[in-house]
């Protein structure tokens, strides 16, 4: 009797415990995202740029462009299809505040920097592969968006925000 | 031979397939759909969904070019990518052009 007694309270005590940590698990995940999303996003915008300056420094301008014809190029030998791809996602706290914005309309700076990161992301990652690959230029390029891995739930999109940007282009050599 | 323009510059087409088609729908299991989750808090790129859609896309393109090979073509021109969300976190890639056989000027 007195040994039945424990484990029942042991097991109480544990389904308390796990209450507590999933309840707690989302506010505390709310106060970090609010205080180290904005650190983490920018040191990956600082590392973006200066990859950008290191490209542009071996190329000497852009390999990348959106005209049918090659620029420089005169005799081409090769040609193959380059593309990258990235997947974005506002932090919970930018969700919070572009949720409460889109109510009143207008601007909504959160989402804006991150579509741009992600843009300007897959079009360096571009510029990286083609000189990876040895295209001494990408023509033709184009950015496509659109909303992936979202929750369907009873017809209506479930607010998660990822977003893919898909960059591609033809590679000439 | 790929390219995502009408022509292949220095190149001259000499015959044409039609249009040739690759697709496939991916979906990541659900331990990394949580982590996916967890990496959401922070914001910024969710790695994994990066690698499974380029996977995917790249099945696709190959799957497309398959296709074109089969029916004797030695090119693959103007190539399109569509993307859908047909399930929860699930995704359909699909790959489309115009399968032609290409000679050097």
């Amino acid at each position: 009797m007195y040994e039945f007694v424990e484990t029942e309270s042991i097991i109480v005590l544990a389904l308390i415990l796990i209450i507590i940590v999933f309840v707690a698990f989302f506010p505390l995940a709310f106060i970090y995202s609010m205080l180290f999303g904005w650190a983490h996003q920018s040191s990956k915008n600082k590392k973006l740029l200066a990859r950008e300056q290191k490209v542009a420094g071996i190329v000497g301008g852009d390999n990348i462009h959106t005209l049918s014809t090659p620029i420089n190029l005169e005799d081409i030998s090769k040609c193959g299809l380059v593309m990258t791809n990235i997947t974005v996602s506002p932090s919970w706290w930018q969700l919070f505040i572009g949720g409460i914005k889109s109510i009143f309309g207008g601007q909504i700076k959160s989402y804006d920097k991150v579509l741009a990161y992600g843009r300007a992301e897959v079009m360096q990652r571009l510029r990286e592969q083609a000189l990876g690959e040895g295209w001494s230029e990408v023509i033709n390029v184009r950015v496509e968006t659109s909303m992936v891995m979202n929750k369907v739930k009873g017809g209506q999109q479930n607010k998660i925000g990822t977003l893919e940007f898909l960059a591609y282009g033809t590679g000439i050599r | 031979m790929t390219s995502n323009t009408e022509t292949i510059p220095g190149f001259k087409i000499t015959k044409s397939f039609g249009v040739t088609t690759g697709s496939t729908v991916r979906a990541k299991h659900i331990g990394k759909d949580i982590l996916a989750g967890l990496k959401n808090i922070v914001g910024g790129e969710l790695k994994a969904y990066t690698e499974l859609l380029m996977e995917a896309r790249t099945e696709a393109l190959g799957r497309m070019m398959m296709d074109a090979a089969q029916r004797g073509a030695n090119a693959v021109v103007n190539v399109r990518f569509a993307t859908s969300s047909v399930a929860g976190g699930a995704a359909e890639l699909f790959a489309y052009g115009t399968a032609v056989t290409v000679e050097q000027e």
